[in-house]
């Protein structure tokens, strides 16, 4: 249930309390408070319990740590796995055939595929067109939540294909996968991602099309970029304001911190300032790097800049990945030969892994301490959400002044919408929302 | 022929999530040649939109809101219904209500279908069940029976 309740008379002095959640993927709720229409408070309340991943991985080998991991989250259980997997085989030093290589970001692909598609369809389609749910959207819109369907069908065929199964991907290893893949199992999906293909580009006209609020704003948006393709499991650390450092050095220029009103780690630069990841952070930081059929659906859009100012055209760039994610997808399939072996044989040992990959919803690091038995000795794993949570409570200190004389249905829409624009995940970090808000005069 | 198709929801590494799971064996011994078993995990539209036109269904999930070990049987219909649970409460993944509500819509007709939860103390990493749970394993087995036949084609209203 969605309640806003307004009390108070509306003197600009307020606090806004969004209290709600479920246990499936979290649980957390908003806090903002108001004072002479300034909000001098805005707080994401993650109380979800406390999930103790980074202490379950302690002891064991990296191969148990790439299957545990993929347990964290339900919808992007790739972007653990891949993460973990590159941090281990670049600090064992081990090489990669290239078609396992072409395999891992196939696989990666589909995880985007499937969850933006169920993101842009599903959750955040509703907002932009008045509708409570996707329930009452298919009343009217049919087509366009058929059309989710499909493209989330073709992207969790990919999963399963090439992961074994389509939640909790079951087959990467280090070094490369439990098994070859023969061409025909890897071709035999390409019809399904054609017609994804043509989805996809009808989804970026549907979604450029969509009204946003008016809402802008410079946050400084940080995501991986690779010299050669649209990043995903390889690149460097780049941001808006010229930050420019390896993948594999997350730690010194970001950091984790502890806040009173989460059981989520929060985290900022070293100066202590939030940035945001994510779809509009990759479009902003490697328009030049996507797929020449996305490139040109972006160009017609003619919103690249919005993309980068107002959260709420996150919705097209998130659509503008779907094009290249299918693109790159149908392209990995047409050029595929089966690799020698399935995985290169590597030796456990001792050493410092860390790693950076682009998950669906933005740039996720973990690091890694392995001690001479080749077993985990300690781990750090930062998930998106932990990141954008800073900067989610940045963007709607700047923007809650723009409800707070809206009658209240509108506000908690234009909130619920905003925060949507993330595509949050309280289990890796966050979830919603019930709204209310108490007068502080 | 499938009469009717019983669709397991829950992780095997999620405490009181797995106890569905758990009773997968049993329930193929119990059940008739003509009704099938399928783990899902997580639901999807998918699932449910391969349902055979004719068939029945019957969910198996565990849930909170209800004590530790006590058993619910609902009809799809009644789920769908409720106000509180057709709303997105997540900002990645659909409620049942919706997945159920939007299959019914694309399949174009009503599901015949029950949903039959156990209620859950625990959901955190881990194979082992709450007290409460594990007691209840072979009442949620004997009630799946229950709500398979009520759903099988030839029987009277869900």
């Amino acid at each position: 249930m969605h309640d806003l309740d307004l009390a108070g008379g509306g003197s600009g002095d307020l606090a806004i309390d969004v209290a709600m959640m479920t246990r499936v993927e979290g649980e957390g709720s908003l806090r903002l408070r108001v004072r002479d229409g300034v909000v001098e408070e805005a707080h994401l309340e993650i109380f979800e319990a406390p999930r103790y991943f980074e202490q379950l991985v302690i002891g064991r080998t990296p191969d148990e740590v790439i299957d545990i991991v993929a347990r964290i989250c339900g919808i992007c259980p790739v972007a653990y796995q891949m993460t973990a997997v590159h941090a281990f085989e670049h600090a064992l030093h081990i090489p990669i055939d290239p078609q396992v290589r072409a395999l891992r970001r196939l696989l990666y692909c589909g995880e985007w595929i499937e969850s933006h598609a169920l993101h842009i369809y599903l959750l955040h389609l509703p907002d932009f067109l008045g509708y409570a749910s996707a329930l009452e959207l298919a009343k009217d819109h049919r087509s366009a939540v058929e059309a989710g369907l499909t493209l989330k069908k073709a992207g969790n065929r990919l999963v399963e294909l090439i992961g074994g199964r389509a939640i909790h991907p079951v087959s990467v290893r280090v070094g490369g996968f439990s098994r070859t893949f023969r061409r025909s199992e890897i071709t035999a999906i390409r019809g399904q991602l054609t017609e994804a293909l043509d989805i996809a580009y009808q989804t970026v006209d549907l979604v450029a099309g969509l009204e946003p609020p008016a809402f802008h704003r410079d946050s400084r948006l940080v995501a991986l970029r690779h010299p050669d393709e649209y990043p995903m499991n390889e690149g460097r650390i780049v941001s808006t304001d010229g930050l420019d450092i390896a993948a594999t050095e997350w730690l010194t220029e970001f950091q984790e911190s502890q806040v009173s009103w989460s059981h989520a780690l929060q985290a900022r630069d070293r100066a202590g300032r939030p940035y945001l990841l994510g779809p509009a952070s990759r479009v902003t930081l490697a328009a030049d790097q996507l797929h020449p059929l996305a490139a040109s659906a972006l160009a017609a859009t003619g919103l690249a800049d919005e993309i980068r100012t107002n959260p709420y055209r996150s919705i097209v760039a998130r659509a503008i990945e779907l094009v290249d994610a299918t693109a790159e997808a149908i392209e990995i399939i047409d050029a595929y030969e089966p690799p020698d072996q399935a995985a290169t044989p590597w030796q456990p040992g001792p050493g410092s892994a860390a790693w950076a990959t682009e998950a669906p919803r933005g740039l996720i690091f973990h690091a890694y301490e392995l001690d001479q038995n080749g077993l985990i000795r300690s781990a750090c794993i930062v998930p998106p959400t932990s990141q954008n949570q800073a900067g989610i409570e940045a963007d709607l200190a700047s923007f809650a002044p723009q409800v707070l004389d809206l009658p209240r249905d509108q506000a908690t829409h234009r909130i619920e919408q905003l925060v949507r624009s993330y595509d949050p995940c309280i289990s890796c970090a966050t979830h919603f929302l019930q709204l209310s808000v108490e007068d502080l005069s | 022929m499938v009469a009717v198709e019983v669709l397991v929801c829950g992780s095997q590494d999620r405490g009181d999530d797995g106890a569905p799971i758990a009773i997968m064996g049993r329930l193929r011994e119990r059940l008739p040649p003509d009704v099938q078993v399928r783990a899902v995990g997580q639901l999807d539209v998918d699932d449910l939109l391969s349902i055979p036109y004719g068939a029945g269904v019957v969910i198996v999930d565990a849930a909170t809101g209800i004590d530790p070990g006590v058993i619910v049987d609902l009809a799809l219909t009644g789920l769908i219904g409720q106000p509180d649970g057709v709303h997105p409460r997540s900002s990645h993944a659909l409620t049942m209500p919706e997945v159920v509500g939007l299959a019914e819509m694309l399949r174009g007709r009503p599901l015949r279908g029950r949903i039959v939860a156990i209620g859950g103390a625990h959901f955190s990493l881990g194979s082992n069940f709450s007290r409460p749970v594990n007691a209840s394993l072979e009442p949620l087995s004997e009630a799946i029976v229950k709500a398979v036949a009520s759903v099988r084609p030839s029987a009277g209203p869900v």
